[in-house]
């Protein structure tokens, strides 16, 4: 039992960290828009609810778009988990306990993680946001005004934060139904996902809204050349196709990770590490969803602004007094908000990190297999870390396909119409963004890397002859 | 070391072997000054109760675990003095394994976790191999279960499968832990019959650990520990007085 309860606390210090990241990420940023709105009416008091709910629509958006990421992320986290118990739960199935009590207990587990970690975030977010300002105040940088000290609103993230883990552990437990009491006994292998689930409707769903919204999106695009409501049906796509790609991750992702495997060399580690990710596309499209939606996001505002920019400079009656000046406060407002939606692709990161763990944690036997036929500790550091590479290009790489595709098409429909129609943007690439992205994906592939690395070298070959 | 083992007729053979475990009070001593030789070609049982230092004889002996003192040799190679890798690419080369749970990759088919030894030395199997690996399906009925997951046979098409696995490389010894331990026993009949026949057959050196009489009296030779010593070495013997022999090695001790 104690072991196990153990094993629980570690199982769960990631969604706990992406749980407390979201919610100091909402509390900070809903302080941060209190303080402006303070700034911005320090004349006209009476003007401040006002401001300040416009402001807090728009942080609002940040916020959501956080807590979304880090929800998929914790229902993935949750799946992985769930998928190392089987035996624990077979075991208590076996008992003579009912599929939903395991379930509704895995949940409960989700609901406590969600209260800590946003009393936790909450915490350290309002100390952040608190010692920011008051920084500012003592450099002089914003004015000495009385600034509310907590914000109502900032109960708001909090219950979304709570909420979002709560759901997702309901979510990612899933799989626990699915368990039979048979399995706690005897020597059976696991059944991959993929051949115990067939999805048929849930595919087609997914293909429906991504197939469908693309073509939305296209004929955004095409009416964006006449009418500015092109955006808006744009806009519109977007959501729609991104949702079925999401959705349908799982069909969408294996056949990018086998493309990027077949580029990682023909080592017998990188061989291995393809074959691992490619078997098990549940496993590894949990593992990457989270970069893949981060990257897009980040990926499609700075294609969108990049083009709106470039069309800016490229169209003479349109230019303001002073161009230097307004270009740096758009380049400003542009590095603030990549900023903010950068956070999500932070807590995609730690999601990403999370499961590669978790996945060799489970897979120790396995590994000390491989080491007792024959791998060496040089070749399974070799394997692990090529399939951080593996996961991390794929996600990072489509994430930028999408992104580009979504940004231009956003700046196109937006502004096609422009100087009387038919304008064409061509998608540009901000090439700060692309070279920060590589070197994040490179420092994610060994970041991810380095524990699971650690754990997967110590494993003695002698483990794969014990019996459990 | 002059001693040539090749000529001597063993594959393996380890000389002075102590393996003990903590310190002071809580020593546990696993083998106590044990030599044995493997002989070149033979089935050889190594036999004795839990705790009487059997597994850990066959982790010294695979390159899995290291000795306290005294050395051990494949072939002509020491193994008692070689680094990981060296061990590790010597287990891959040279050692097959036959495990009781099986242990096959649940990720990779039946066509891959045969190719397996291959897949990890990174090299595809010369056509020599690859028609012996044909016979070996064929000869263990696996020839229908090539594009199978391992979860879709049942224990005793697993074990064959591992069978497949050990013998593919053609190593110079194949370790066997209870191999029988997790299947039925008609099933086992079949898969120690397997295991004889590649010995017969093929001229395999094969070492099993176990503490089944059945299963030792499948082999050409049995050696028995007890306390973690050698107590007894015998011929092919039937199940009867193998049982005999431990009921009395349990009695006088």
């Amino acid at each position: 039992m104690n072991s196990r309860s153990t094993a629980r606390a570690s199982d769960h210090r990631s969604s706990l960290i992406v749980t407390a990241l979201s919610a100091a990420f909402g509390v900070a940023l809903v302080q941060a828009t209190s303080y402006m709105a303070t700034m911005i009416t320090a004349d006209d008091a009476g003007s401040f609810a006002t401001v300040q709910l416009m402001l807090s629509m728009v942080s609002g958006v940040f916020v959501v778009i956080a807590v979304y990421v880090g929800a998929i992320v914790t229902a993935n986290t949750f799946a992985t988990i769930i998928a190392g118990r089987t035996r624990t739960i077979a075991l208590m199935r076996l008992i003579g306990s009912t599929a939903s009590t395991q379930r509704r207990s895995i949940a409960r587990e989700g609901l406590l993680i969600g209260l800590a970690g946003s009393f936790l975030g909450g915490v350290v977010g309002f100390a952040v946001a608190f010692v920011a300002l008051r920084t500012a105040v003592i450099a002089d940088a914003v004015p000495d005004l009385s600034y509310p000290v907590a914000d109502l609103y900032l109960v708001l993230p909090l219950l979304c934060v709570v909420f979002a883990t709560w759901a997702s552990s309901w979510v990612g437990s899933r799989r626990v139904l699915s368990v039979t009491p048979i399995q706690a006994t005897g020597t059976a292998q696991e059944a991959s996902r993929e051949e115990t689930l067939t999805r048929p409707f849930r595919n087609a769903f997914a293909a429906i809204m991504f197939y469908g919204g693309l073509l939305l999106l296209a004929g955004g695009v095409a009416l964006g050349l006449f009418s500015p409501f092109g955006f808006i049906v744009a806009f519109l796509g977007g959501i729609v196709s991104f949702t079925g790609f999401v959705t349908g991750a799982h069909v969408f992702m294996p056949p990018v990770l086998r493309l990027v495997g077949r580029l990682m060399g023909r080592s017998p580690s990188a061989r291995m590490a393809t074959e691992n990710a490619t078997r098990y596309p549940e496993r590894s499209t949990r593992t990457t969803i989270g970069i893949v939606i981060g990257v897009t996001l980040i990926t499609t505002f700075a294609v969108a602004s990049e083009g709106f920019l470039s069309m800016l400079l490229g169209s003479p009656q349109d230019q303001p007094q002073n161009p230097e000046e307004v270009f740096e406060i758009l380049y400003i407002v542009l590095g603030v908000f990549s900023a903010l939606i950068g956070f999500s692709a932070i807590i995609a990161a730690f999601g990403m990190v999370n499961n590669l763990s978790l996945s060799v944690f489970q897979r120790t036997r396995e590994l000390g297999l491989l080491r007792a036929l024959g791998f060496t500790s040089r070749q399974v550091r070799g394997m692990i870390v090529a399939e951080s590479a593996q996961m991390t290009v794929a996600a990072v790489g489509m994430g930028l396909l999408l992104g580009i595709v979504y940004g231009w098409a956003g700046a196109q429909s937006l502004l096609g119409q422009m100087n009387n129609g038919l304008v064409l943007v061509w998608p540009s690439v901000p090439w700060p963004l692309l070279a920060a992205l590589v070197a994040g994906a490179a420092a994610l592939t060994f970041g991810a890397a380095q524990v699971p690395v650690r754990r997967a070298t110590s494993i003695s070959p002698v483990l794969a002859l014990s019996v459990d | 070391m002059s001693f040539n083992h090749a000529e001597a007729g063993l594959v393996a053979r380890v000389s002075h072997l102590t393996k003990s475990y903590g310190t002071g009070t809580s020593l546990v001593t696993a083998l106590d000054d044990v030599s044995i030789g493997i002989r070149q070609g033979e089935f050889t049982a190594i036999m004795g109760p839990s705790g009487s230092g059997k597994s850990t004889l066959m982790h010294i002996m695979a390159g899995l675990d290291s000795p306290t003192t005294g050395r051990a040799w494949l072939g002509n190679t020491e193994i008692t003095n070689l680094g990981d890798t060296e061990l590790t690419v010597l287990r891959r080369r040279r050692i097959g394994f036959v495990f009781q749970s099986f242990n096959l990759v649940p990720t990779l088919d039946i066509r891959g976790n045969i190719h397996l030894p291959f897949e990890l030395d990174g090299r595809t199997p010369s056509t020599t191999e690859k028609a012996w690996i044909a016979d070996l399906v064929q000869s263990l009925g696996l020839g229908d279960r090539l594009a199978h997951r391992p979860h879709q046979l049942s224990g005793g098409q697993q074990q064959r499968v591992a069978i497949a696995r050990a013998l593919a490389a053609r190593p110079d010894l194949v370790f066997a832990d209870e191999p029988t331990g997790n299947l039925d026993s008609r099933t086992g009949r079949e898969v120690l019959s397997l295991l004889a026949a590649a010995s017969k057959d093929y001229g395999q050196s094969i070492a099993m650990v176990t503490h089944d009489p059945i299963a030792a009296s499948y082999a050409d030779r049995i050696l028995f520990l007890a306390d973690g010593r050698v107590v007894e070495e015998r011929e092919r013997s039937s199940a009867e007085d193998i049982s005999r022999y431990m009921l009395g090695m349990e009695q006088n001790a």
